[in-house]
């Protein structure tokens, strides 16, 4: 007979069968408490921070940006939320059917797609900035089998409805919404905010939550450019129509409002994100400098207006080898008026030369050349302003029909403006205004003036010898009926890499300002080296008077001139 | 028996703390969810907003003016400003 250990009564001991069931049970949570405690004692410090660089990770794309935006409050630059997809291969269920409904979904070539799956050892982004009706499609099967191994990351789109129009100046912001380049660079503190560990709260208990209702709290700013996106709308077609037409290696259009120095217009011919050639581009002006030349030798009382400049026979002999050459008339002598109607280079380097190196270069100076601009734009350039010490007789003429300087085209501009402006050289403005949410705003464009440069009967004088350019000289195309306009045509030889100049490579320009009476747009054209051999009066002016058309009709400017 | 029924309470209160847990996380989930599609539905609206810009702007509006309606830019000399000096 078998002898059991226990009785049949004692097996079915109801009591101990419970009893041995409790302890069972107990020991499940018993070693599960165990294994929290120690986790909770002992690596708390590891797991936390491991949790929170998680968490923090993923909010740290809650970067917020304000708008940038045009003069009259038009949305030139706006981040929008959007995602990016990607695929964790190993998680993938079924690789065809994923791929085939990814396709479909994000409208793009299942092969495209089979072809970053085979290049990437786990993970790869299949589409980034995906719209939100798309999204909502991929969100949708997150947690069927279909969508297992997607992985949708939240990133913004910073869109520009205007298309590329004033990308140069507004620059280039990346998809965490920080700014790369341009204005979206240089404002970049008041722009945008890191809210990641506002929104992120660490509740009582040490849990960490996330809050998204916190939009209002925030401070980041919209800053609204002095730019209007008419006028640069006009700039850039009149450029595009030229860079299709004489295909230069670089072309500018500029626009700026003289009373207040505002930039309303900055066109740049390549555009590149946060590159305006406006305050970037460097050069030798050539004849549009003679303006400066010869606002500065009337200012000094070195010549008037009525003086006459001896022509020597057209050939100059400035120093042992150097010749100034005048073509382009056959005169013995030339009154200023005439010396800016021809662009006579022998009459510019005599007045350069009749006000002396020392003065010269302090009215260069005092125009702003050789200077940054307050714009501060990303890298702006100071041009090149050689110290009159070291200047020779050849160096001193020269400067007078601008060449052995460089400058840049705001720096131009701002110095044609100071004499639309009646002598006063005012600061150049890019930002109008920077809006806070909490109502402030920060006024930028207030008008500033840096100094006088010239007595008004000195810009009154240059009014009328630069409109006499536009009637009776080179810049004949720059005529616009019913305004009289004011400036003066250039067209420089560049240098070679051998030192001298380049016959065939050129710098065309055209600069003035309209209407002479009252007037309220200065407008600079370059056109660095076009392919089709140009001057500034027949390749530049053409595009000043195709600005400023629409211009004086947007802004209702009266004529002041009698229509024929 | 006592301790069976103070076990069983024991569970009972166990089990309400779970379903509490899981009654939170599911409305926390809805919430979420809710939060998320107001968020799309946001961007969705900004998308929108900014492709009306797009098309009210002078980079389609002038160039569809020229070719569909016969839009001709009038010399600025032709155009007669009224009421200028209240603007």
């Amino acid at each position: 007979m078998i002898r059991y250990p226990y009785s049949s009564r004692n097996v079915f001991d109801m009591k101990k069968r419970m009893y041995v069931l409790m302890k069972l049970a107990l020991l499940c949570p018993i070693i599960i408490i165990g294994r929290l405690f120690y986790i909770q004692t002992f690596r708390h410090e590891e797991y936390s921070s491991k949790a929170e660089r998680t968490i923090y990770d993923y909010l740290a794309q809650d970067r917020l940006r304000g708008k940038i935006l045009d003069v009259n409050g038009r949305i030139l630059a706006e981040s929008v939320r959007t995602h990016s997809c990607g695929i964790s291969k190993r998680y993938v269920k079924d690789k065809d059917k994923t791929i085939a409904f990814l396709a479909e979904t994000l409208e793009m070539p299942a092969e495209q797609i089979k072809k970053k799956w085979q290049k990437a050892p786990k993970f790869f982004f299949v589409a980034k900035k995906i719209k939100p009706d798309t999204y909502m499609k991929l969100a949708n099967i997150m947690r069927t089998s279909l969508g297992q191994g997607l992985e949708l990351t939240p990133e913004y789109e910073r869109l520009h409805p205007y298309g590329s129009s004033a990308l140069d100046i507004i620059g280039a912001s990346n998809s965490k919404n920080k700014g790369l380049s341009g204005v979206e660079q240089m404002f970049n503190e008041e722009l945008s905010q890191d809210i990641s560990r506002k929104r992120a709260k660490r509740v009582r208990g040490g849990d960490i939550i996330y809050d998204r209702n916190l939009k209002e709290k925030t401070k980041i700013a919209n800053v609204y450019l002095t730019i209007d996106e008419v006028a640069q709308y006009h700039a850039e077609q009149a450029l595009a129509k030229a860079v299709e037409d004489l295909q230069p290696e670089h072309a500018i259009a500029l626009v700026q409002e003289p009373k207040t120095g505002n930039i309303i217009a900055a066109a740049s011919y390549p555009v590149k994100d946060g590159q305006s050639l406006a305050f970037q581009f460097t050069y030798e002006p050539g004849s549009t400098f003679k303006t400066i030349a010869v606002a500065s030798a009337i200012d000094a009382g070195v010549i008037t207006p009525e003086t006459s400049i001896d022509m020597d026979g057209r050939n100059w002999h400035l120093g042992p080898g150097v010749t100034i050459r005048d073509k382009q008339h056959n005169k013995d002598a030339l009154t200023v008026p005439e010396v800016m109607q021809l662009s006579s280079n022998i009459g510019a380097g005599k007045i350069a030369l009749m006000l002396g190196p020392k003065k010269l270069f302090s009215y260069i100076k005092s125009f702003g050349f050789g200077t940054k601009t307050d714009v501060n734009f990303n890298g702006e350039s100071r041009g090149s302003v050689p110290s009159y010490n070291a200047w020779t007789k050849v160096d001193n003429a020269t400067k007078g029909y601008g060449y052995g300087i460089a400058i840049t085209p705001v720096q131009l501009i701002s110095a044609y403006s100071a004499i639309a402006n009646d002598g006063v050289l005012m600061e150049p403005h890019l930002i109008d205004r920077i809006e806070y949410p909490n109502g402030k705003i920060d006024k930028k464009a207030k008008p500033v003036q840096i100094r006088r440069v010239l007595s008004k009967n000195t810009a009154d004088a240059m009014k009328k010898i630069l409109q006499s350019v536009v009637e009776e000289g080179s810049g004949k195309r720059a005529r616009i009926t019913g305004y009289q306009v004011a400036g003066k045509t250039g067209t420089a030889e560049k240098l070679n890499q051998e030192g001298g100049y380049a016959k065939r490579k050129h710098v065309a320009s055209f600069c003035g300002f309209v209407p002479v009476s009252d007037p309220q747009f200065t407008i600079l054209i370059v056109l660095d080296n076009p392919a089709k051999y140009s001057f500034g009066g027949t390749a530049a002016a053409p595009i000043f008077k195709q600005i400023a058309q629409p211009l004086l009709a947007l802004k209702g400017v009266a004529p002041d001139k009698e229509i024929p | 028996m006592k301790k069976l029924i103070g076990l069983l309470a024991l569970c009972a209160f166990f089990f309400l703390i779970t379903f509490i847990h899981v009654a939170i996380n599911r409305s926390g989930r809805n919430v979420s969810r809710l939060q998320r599609s107001v968020e799309i539905k946001e961007a969705r609206n900004q998308y929108l907003e900014l492709e009306i810009l797009r098309l009210s702007g002078p980079q389609i509006v002038i160039p569809y003016a020229k070719e569909h309606l016969g839009l001709i830019e009038s010399e600025p000399h032709k155009i007669v400003v009224l009421g200028k000096q209240e603007r």
